[in-house]
């Protein structure tokens, strides 16, 4: 016998470990791994987003013009009368051409509600922008596919310009960390992004037009470069992201009214957009949903879930409308759905507090 | 890419590179690459460190490969090298604990890390003669050493996967092991009575 031999029979009776022992690791990563995909949102780019966090948050919303009030009043009127007129068609626009989500949906007209949503955006009130020093807290909630999973639930800090974050590890700890500068990050600290949607054209067309050409979306990383992305499914995906971002950056603050005024309309002029009623966030408030149907054989349907009166950002929901297998195994079955919430945010003077 | 039967990364239609890369839009996707290797990385570890650091090193393995999985080398199909080179730097943390085990089992034949299983498969808890030696040489590597030695030993990398792991040439990886089998043929043969005592360096 040799001594790689001898060696190899040394603690050879050493076990496999069973689910059970690898049940709170498997555990862990699958949390770090719902904190990725809340934080992420929409913005498949912000994988590369050191520490795997969203890095930026919502402002506590501050209180509507009468004007809103009004306004939600008209679109309550307005949905009723688009879902009464939508019983005799086929589902609804973007709804059943590719297959349809599994369980039956209602849709709105989209003209009819996102210009209702730009009416009620264009009115909102502005706030003075946070300082540098200033963090970000944003509180939200996860559910994942599957029926046994929890809602799980994620706090976050961020400082305004993005040179630190804060949060609870897995196993409970604070932990405040630096965040290096990283030039391959094309990630925004919250004051970058909210620079960033001051400078957007406010003119629905013009910022269509931005949005399609805006090199920062088009222009991917090398080990990338070989995705390519239909110009209108990246439009409703830029936009859906600026309305998440700022719901998180300190929406006040950070969003234009007339910028967000501008996103809607521009949403109701992409191709394969639509708006689903009745879809709830991950703690379950109903929303309305807006979505985008690409050509092909989408393998889920993403919606961007907004309050249906004052048309302020509650989460998004995602909705499998086919099996997603990785070679053999079953990964997440038809009709799996993962949502999320924001259930809280404010802007603080130190990483910890929430108000 | 070469489908080694045995190996659940590479033998199914989907290899680790592709779960790796789904991974990055669907991050649950992961999973599966714990559930394919965390087992038999647990064992590895185990052998290594005991089985309750194993828990850990295990689970800050994963959490590591997943935070820098847009890093991943996805002409690569099988993420054993990847994940036992992440492990390699979390083991080398403890390498007072490991050297001061094997000299314990070299001393006085006891192995407390077999115990650490004892209560879930029947171990052998008391070393062979053989075993004694052996662990003795295992004391006195260097942890580069240690770690190819192992690495070819205990979780059966090739050469290549080993250079992968640790990263560092494949050249480097034959030397290594060949420094590394000296003392341990010595210690079988009863030949290089210096190896345990030169293990005093590394501990």
């Amino acid at each position: 016998m040799d001594d790689l031999e001898t060696l190899r029979g040394m603690r050879a009776e050493a076990p496999r470990a069973e689910a059970d022992r690898l049940r709170p690791a498997r555990d862990r990563l699958l949390t770090e791994a719902a904190a990725v995909s809340a934080g992420r949102g929409r913005a498949r780019r912000a994988w590369r987003r050191s520490g795997g966090r969203g890095a930026v948050m919502r402002r506590r919303s501050i209180g509507r013009a009468g004007v809103v009030l009004a306004g939600a009043l008209a679109l309550v009127t307005a949905v009723a009368l688009v879902v009464a007129q939508a019983g005799g068609r086929s589902g609804g626009e973007g709804g059943t051409a590719h297959g349809g989500p599994p369980q039956a949906v209602r849709y709105a007209d989209k003209a009819v509600v996102l210009e209702q949503a730009a009416l009620v955006a264009g009115s909102r009130s502005t706030a003075s922008e946070p300082r540098p020093d200033q963090w970000l807290y944003r509180k939200y909630v996860v559910r994942q596919p599957g029926q046994d999973s929890e809602p799980r639930v994620f706090e976050e800090w961020t400082r305004y310009d993005g040179r630190q974050r804060a949060g609870y590890d897995p196993m409970g700890r604070f932990e405040v960390t630096d965040v290096p500068p990283d030039p391959g990050d094309d990630d925004l600290s919250p004051e970058a992004y909210a620079g960033k949607l001051r400078k957007l054209p406010r003119d629905p067309d013009k910022l269509l037009a931005h949005v399609r050409g805006d090199r920062h979306w088009i222009d991917l990383p090398a080990e990338e470069a070989h995705l390519t992305e239909d110009p209108d499914v990246r439009a409703f995906r830029v936009l859906s992201l600026y309305l998440e971002q700022a719901a998180y950056l300190g929406q006040a603050a950070a969003m234009p009214p007339k910028l967000e005024a501008a996103i809607y309309r521009a949403m109701a002029r992409i191709p394969g957009v639509g708006v689903a009623l009745d879809v709830r966030d991950a703690v379950g408030r109903p929303g309305i949903g807006v979505f985008h149907t690409p050509a092909g054989q989408p393998l889920m349907r993403e919606y961007l879930v907004l309050q249906p009166e004052t048309f302020r950002c509650l989460g998004s929901s995602r909705v499998w409308l086919r099996d997603e297998r990785i070679g053999s195994e079953l990964v997440f079955p038809s009709g799996s759905v993962y949502s999320s919430a924001e259930t809280a945010s404010a802007i603080v003077d130190r990483p910890g507090e929430r108000s | 890419m070469i489908a080694h039967a045995d190996r659940p990364g590479a033998a199914h239609g989907a290899d680790d590179a592709e779960v790796i890369r789904r991974s990055l839009d669907e991050p649950d996707a992961f999973a599966l690459l714990f559930d394919r290797h965390a087992p038999e990385l647990h064992r590895y570890v185990t052998r290594r460190l005991g089985d309750s650091l194993a828990d850990d090193i295990v689970s800050d393995t994963f959490l590591a490969a997943f935070r820098r999985r847009d890093r991943y080398d996805t002409t690569r199909p099988d993420a054993r090298p990847w994940l036992y080179g992440i492990a390699a730097n979390l083991i080398g943390k403890h390498r007072r604990t490991e050297v001061r085990s094997y000299r314990a089992l070299a001393r006085t034949g006891a192995d407390e890390v077999a115990e650490s299983y004892a209560d879930r498969v029947e171990a052998e808890v008391t070393a062979s003669a053989a075993q004694r030696e052996l662990a003795g040489a295992l004391a006195s590597l260097s942890v580069g050493d240690r770690d190819v030695l192992l690495l070819v030993a205990w979780a059966d990398l090739s050469y290549e996967e080993v250079a992968d792991a640790l990263d560092i040439p494949v050249g480097t990886v034959r030397s290594r092991l060949h420094r590394a089998r000296k003392r341990t043929r010595a210690a079988l043969g009863g030949v290089d009575p210096t190896a345990v005592e030169e293990g005093t360096r590394h501990g």
